[in-house]
């Protein structure tokens, strides 16, 4: 498993996506910064040049950002998948090219992820007038967010490794990430016990986390990471045994 | 000798479709065994399940004497090309063979410009795999394939798309690693002619079932001769062979020709035979049988007894 990770490290750092990606990313986080530091600086009374409306840019792009996320995944799941007949032939394991591939792009992923908070405190420390609270609240805020977006990335490697078609992968990310807590919230609204149900709901919880945040009211939350882990374990569940019994050739 | 694949009772289904029939089969170390068969056989099939692409149905699998999750270790001392060889578009030679050498633990990077000067490909290192001829792909998957020094081979239309001097090349090449290196070699092609000049051992295969397997001697043997009849009235010929031989094999042929294929010491009775009968023979000789028409006698039905 070792030398695969190696190999797929070899050629996760020659793909040309990763590091456009990864480009594009911090130049429209450097832009919006800018933008807004600059019409501050043109109009006094422009309501906008603040880090917490910099910040909350961010927060309530969960579903961009898990878009995003299918890049990263992409770089190891895309095309190149074909290639892994070739190791099945040497003998590695289904198992072995599952895991490695979700490891490796998760951790280019999280590394981005982490760089570009740290470039948005920078950025919002540096151009905006300080706030109290502002920056802590954000790092709760994108805690918070951890969960859900790393379920939406594992569920986009589940479905890429199924070779599940990009359309309608992209068609079940919107339908869970956008649409859920409406539609639980719809069904179970007359049933007792489960009206609050929607409140688990991943879109809900986006929402309302930003929400908490514009309010300078959010807090550690432990149901973000239940939703986060009951996402995250069932994809894995059915990826990792449906891949592992998949006919490569 | 000692079996480097063996098969039991292997068997494959698509859906209700039994692509393969239950499969006993073995090849033994320092054979080159040809795996032949019509498009749809069986073969490529065969050799998915023994490179683990496909999960087989039911039956055994084993590789150097190695089953289940121990085979994981008896496949390293293999090299698989099966169909189309898939690399990196984007990448050089260099640069796919160098992702394949770091997944497959050989510690030795000069393997590589050896594996690209065995098969030819020493002057295209810049080139991208996405830019290459179908016989560079060719090519590229013969390097992957012996990457890792292998001890079996198994080749799967490797010569496919390569012009004729490099179908002599790749020919030359696996005689080669059979006889310098001891390198166990199951290989098929479309290309019987290529495969008699190759192989040791012929195994036909028909609907997913072996229907023969010869050695090159016996095949040789078997395939030895045949009787090329041109005579005025085929239907008559055919009447008076039947009668006259009970288990006759023959082929009815355009141009009023009739080959057949046993009884060949009997030549000369069959001719006085069509001439006491009145039957008008044009031309009467003894040939030999390529593998092709070999293989086609053994494979299709038309005009066959």
């Amino acid at each position: 498993m070792i030398n695969y990770l190696k190999s797929e490290n070899y050629r996760l750092l020659r793909k040309k996506s990763l590091y456009l990606t990864t480009a594009i990313c911090f130049i429209l986080i450097t832009a919006a910064a800018f933008v807004l530091y600059y019409f501050n600086e043109a109009d006094s009374h422009f309501p906008y040049g603040t880090s917490s409306f910099f910040y909350s840019n961010v927060l309530g792009m969960g579903v961009l950002i898990i878009i995003i996320s299918f890049v990263y995944n992409a770089t190891l799941t895309g095309k190149d998948i074909s290639l892994t007949k070739q190791a099945v032939s040497f003998g590695i394991s289904q198992s072995s090219i599952f895991w490695s591939k979700l490891m490796l792009t998760l951790c280019y992923f999280m590394f981005v992820c982490i760089a570009g908070i740290l470039l948005m405190i920078g950025l919002g420390e540096i151009l905006f007038a300080k706030e109290p609270e502002t920056t802590g609240n954000f790092l709760i805020a994108s805690f918070n967010m951890v969960p859900i977006v790393l379920s939406g990335f594992i569920l986009i490697h589940t479905l890429k490794m199924l070779k599940i078609s990009d359309i309608y992968n992209i068609i079940i990310i919107a339908f869970i990430y956008i649409f859920s807590g409406d539609l639980l919230y719809f069904v179970f609204r007359q049933m007792n016990g489960w009206n609050e149900f929607y409140l688990f709901a991943p879109s809900t919880q986006l929402n309302d986390n930003l929400m908490s945040f514009m309010h300078q009211s959010v807090q550690l939350d432990y149901h973000y990471w239940v939703t986060g882990i009951v996402i995250s374990v069932i994809a894995l569940f059915i990826g990792a045994a449906t891949f592992t019994k998949q006919d490569i050739g | 000798m000692s079996a480097v694949i063996q098969t039991y009772t292997l068997t494959k289904k698509f859906k209700q479709d039994e692509v393969i029939k239950p499969l006993d089969f073995s090849v033994e170390k320092g054979e080159i065994c040809a795996l032949i068969g019509k498009n749809g056989a069986g073969k490529s099939t065969i050799f998915k399940m023994l490179s683990g692409q496909l999960t087989p149905t039911t039956g055994e699998i084993y590789l150097f004497g190695k089953s289940g999750k121990d085979m994981i270790q008896a496949k390293r001392r293999m090299g698989f090309m099966i169909e189309t060889p898939v690399f990196f578009p984007d990448f050089t030679a260099i640069q796919n063979l160098e992702y394949f050498r770091i997944q497959r633990g050989v510690a030795e990077k000069k393997r590589i410009n050896e594996v690209l000067e065995i098969v030819g490909l020493a002057n295209q290192k810049k080139k991208k795999f996405g830019e290459y001829s179908m016989g560079m792909k060719q090519r590229l998957g013969i390097a992957l394939s012996l990457l890792s020094s292998p001890d079996c081979l198994v080749l799967d239309e490797p010569i496919n798309g390569l012009d004729a001097e490099g179908i002599m090349e790749i020919r030359r090449l696996l005689i080669q690693l059979n006889q310098e290196k001891q390198i166990t070699i199951l290989i098929s092609s479309h290309i019987l002619t290529e495969l008699q000049l190759v192989a040791t051992r012929f195994v036909f295969i028909k609907n997913g079932v072996i229907v023969e397997d010869v050695s090159k001697q016996l095949l040789d043997e078997k395939s030895r001769k045949q009787i090329h009849l041109k005579v005025d009235d085929t239907g008559k010929t055919a009447q008076l062979l039947e009668r006259a031989y009970e288990d006759i094999q023959y082929k009815s042929l355009p141009d009023q020709i009739i080959t057949i294929q046993n009884h060949i010491e009997k030549a000369g009775e069959i001719n006085r035979l069509l001439i006491k009968n009145d039957v008008l023979v044009m031309e009467f000789r003894v040939e030999a049988l390529n593998l092709e028409e070999y293989f086609l006698g053994l494979v299709e039905g038309a005009g066959e007894k």
